[in-house]
Order: C-alpha cells, then structure tokens, then sequence
C-alpha cells in the first residue's frame, strides 16, 4: 500500500494521511483491537477493515494522524498483530517502513491468562518471555505457563 | 558456585552442575550431621495454606542442625486475612529472619516474593505451579538407590503414573531428570496425560518416552514415579471410581517386577497404592519423604552460606 502522491492513481481503500504513520497488514479481525490499543483520545485515526490483501487475503489498516507510535504501543502491537508492518508518513511520503520490532520480553503490556498466577491477585507488574514465534507463544515469568500471545488481554 | 543468598523458586532455575552440587551436599550433611551447622539462624516458614510434610520437614531440618523456626501455618491467622498485601508481608518478615520458606495458593507467588526479599526465599510450593524442594528430594532419592543416575554407566526406566497433567511433582521431576540418562515410560487416563510442553521438552532433551499400562511399567521400570488421581479433575464420579480402579497398585501385580524396582509417590496417597504394597521391599516411599529432612538441609545450608565448623 502507498500513501505517496504517486500512488494516487489507485483508489485508496483508506484516507491518506499527510504526516504520522500507517500500520498495515493487520490480520482481519484485529484490526479494532489494534485502533483501539493504540490511538489516544486526541488522536485522529482512519480504519479499514476487510481489506483485499494479497498476503492475508483480507487485512486490516490502521492510520494515525500526526504521530509515530510509542514503545508501548509497538510492545502491544508485537503481541496482537506481531506480522503487520509500518510505514513513518511525512508530507504523503513513506519515509520509513519496517515491520513491527519484535521484543525478547514484554512487561506490563498484558494480563495473565492463568486466573490463579499470582500476577491477577497481587499489585504487581506483569512479565513475559517470548518462547515461540509464529505463532508467538509467550511465557509469564510468575506462573511459568505459556500461551499462546492472541489469548492474553492486553492492559 | 556460590549458592549464598540466592532464592530457590524453579527447578527450571538450576544447571545440572547445581543440581549435582545440591544432592553431593545433601549427602555429605546426611553422613556427618553437623549438630550446629544453623545455630545462630533463623527461619520463618509462612504458609499461607496448609501442608503437613513439607512445613515440619523444613523445620525439622532446620532444627535438628541448630536453627530456629518462626512462622504461621494458616493465612487466617495473619494480616493477610486483613488484607495484607503478599509483598507487604515479605518485606516485613525479611526485617526478623534469615531465610523465607513460603507456600503459597497463587502460581508465581515464590517468583514475586524473590524480587523484594534481600534475604533468600525457598519455595515450598506455589498454587499448581513449583514445588523445587520436593523434586530435589525425588531425585536424591533415585540417586542413593541407583547411582548410576548421575554418573550416567546405566540408562534408568523412570515411569510416571497416574495425573501427568495436573500432577506439579511430575512436571518438575521431568523437568530435572531432562539433565540426566533416562528413558520415561508414561501411564495416565484419558485427559490426563503429561501436557506437550513436557514431552516437547524431554524430546529436546534426547530422551526416549513411551506411554504403556501399568503392569507393563511395573515389570519393566527401574522407579514407578506413582501420584494422586484428584477427584475434582473428574466431571463424572462414576468415571473417577472407573479410572482410580485401574491406576492402582497392589502387592499381587509386584510378582513379576525387577527385584531393584521401587515405588515412589510425593505422598499423601489416597488408595492408588494399597496397603498391602507396604511391606514390600519395592516401596521406598516412606524413606523418600525422610530424604526430605537431608536434602531440604543441603537448600538452606546453601543459601544460608552454612558450612561445617
């Protein structure tokens, strides 16, 4: 997908953006979460869903007017829509693009989905270590159970 | 390696040379009991729910070799019950002893509790999660009967019978014997077998695993690892006095078993070894839970930095 001038010859299934940046290829079905997690409450955000997409089949895209994303929501992204990408956009430009970083660990990002570790009960941070990629299977440092990334709920 | 002031929280935490140096230590203070080895230090055992075994096998531990004990058995007589916060507790009670042993109801509680203490904590059981000290004894106890476990001249037949999904002891058992040369036999009902994790894991590991019946298992194994069916993990009653038929051991299916094979179990036992297996030469599980007193000695003499004067 293109966001630059040029690419305008397309009809664009989603609003250009002139400047912040664009999350693409967002598996379908996660692509509220997403807008949901990270867009703030000032932010100005443009969502498409059920996108025709030859990797996916059916996408979602996720624009967020006048920002780049912050370390927490790249975190969140990692775990929900670790295989989306991202494109930095200045002046309709994409400046930057680059899929979403994967971190070793995640802290304070998701919840436990074991409702006994000690993480639901206690005012304490929440840990994970990645285990497994595609799918990203992560482990809570606490309680020591793997699961699968898609089944925690994330902060 | 220096084991002063570290926290005993996984069995997934230690190498294999650790693991070594704690059975080598446990059977040196089992030769030598050294009467003052924890004179001068003090332990606080909180158990923020019951267990029998494993809290006056920590005290008697420490108290046979000088040390003293402070602590609670029951959360409802503590703070907690006023709503006391875990790390609240913690970072009180490190102000009075020398080492933590807690168990707790929630999976990780251990983990968390290491990360505010300064002084070291030993697990005694976290929830479904770890329970170290116990597997440290499980395996003290297969070495002083087969040592060639740890010097790898024969490859042990270690079975695990009975709940190997929900079963905290096997996990971890299996966990710690992925350091060593053995081939795993598995027996366990339907809906209860060991989860993919672990067999993953012993796979990565090299070591050969089959599931078979537990006659077979008994006339073939070197240790038949025996646990707990828990009623509550079966929907249907009906079915549970089905399968609890079946997972038990009793004296006449010993006949045809290797003379050196021995019956382990964590203990309590609710029927799945029968009485009459007692007197036989194959169960060894009332001295495995005595290896308790040596082994849990060998875990505080190494966190506490105690050694022979």
């Amino acid at each position: 997908m293109s966001d630059s001038p040029s690419g305008a010859a397309k009809i664009r299934q989603v609003e250009a953006i002139a400047n912040g940046t664009v999350i693409d290829h967002i598996p379908a079905g996660m692509t509220i979460k997403v807008a949901a997690l990270i867009s703030g409450s000032d932010d100005q955000v443009f969502i498409g869903v059920n996108l025709r997409s030859s990797r996916h089949g059916r996408k979602g895209v996720v624009k967020i007017s006048g920002r780049e994303l912050s370390e927490r929501n790249l975190a969140s992204l990692a775990l929900i829509a670790p295989e989306a990408t991202i494109c930095i956009i200045r002046e309709y430009a994409v400046i930057v693009k680059k899929t979403v970083p994967m971190p070793d660990r995640f802290q304070d990002i998701a919840l436990c989905a074991n409702p006994n570790c000690v993480t639901n009960h206690e005012k304490w941070s929440t840990r994970f270590e990645v285990v497994g990629r595609s799918p990203l299977h992560v482990r809570c440092v606490y309680c020591e159970r793997s699961f699968e990334a898609t089944d925690l709920v994330l902060i | 390696m220096n084991f002063r002031g570290r926290h005993v929280i996984s069995i997934a935490d230690f190498s294999r040379p650790e693991i070594l140096q704690v059975m080598e230590r446990a059977r040196d203070i089992e030769r030598s009991a050294p009467r003052d080895l924890f004179a001068g230090r003090l332990m606080a055992t909180l158990f923020f729910e019951p267990s029998t075994r494993t809290r006056l096998s920590f005290e008697a531990a420490m108290q046979k070799l000088g040390g003293r004990v402070i602590g609670f058995s029951d959360a409802a007589s503590t703070s907690t019950k006023k709503g006391e916060s875990l790390a609240d507790t913690i970072r009180m009670i490190e102000q009075y002893a020398d080492v933590i042993v807690m168990r707790h109801p929630r999976d990780g509680a251990a983990r968390l509790a290491s990360e505010l203490s300064r002084i070291p904590i030993i697990n005694g059981g976290d929830g479904a999660n770890q329970h170290p000290s116990q597997t440290f004894l499980d395996l003290y106890t297969i070495a002083k009967l087969f040592p060639e476990l740890l010097d790898g001249t024969r490859e042990l037949t270690i079975a695990f019978a009975g709940d190997l999904r929900y079963g905290r002891t096997v996990h971890s058992l299996l966990t710690a014997l992925c350091h060593f040369r053995v081939r795993m036999l598995t027996i366990a009902p339907r809906g209860l077998e060991m989860p993919s994790q672990y067999l993953e894991q012993a796979k990565a590991a090299g070591i050969p695993l089959e599931e078979t019946s537990l006659q077979e298992a008994i006339d073939r194994c070197d240790v038949l690892y025996m646990t707990r069916l828990q009623e509550e993990r079966f929907p249907d009653p009906l079915e549970f006095d089905h399968i609890k038929a079946s997972y038990r051991i009793s004296a006449s299916m010993l006949k045809n078993a290797p003379a050196h094979m021995r019956i382990l179990h964590p203990l309590p036992r609710i029927g799945e070894i029968a009485r009459d297996v007692d007197p036989s030469p194959h169960a060894h599980y009332f001295a495995q839970a005595g290896n308790g007193i040596p082994v849990r000695q060998a875990l505080l003499s190494a966190v506490l930095g105690s050694v022979e004067r």
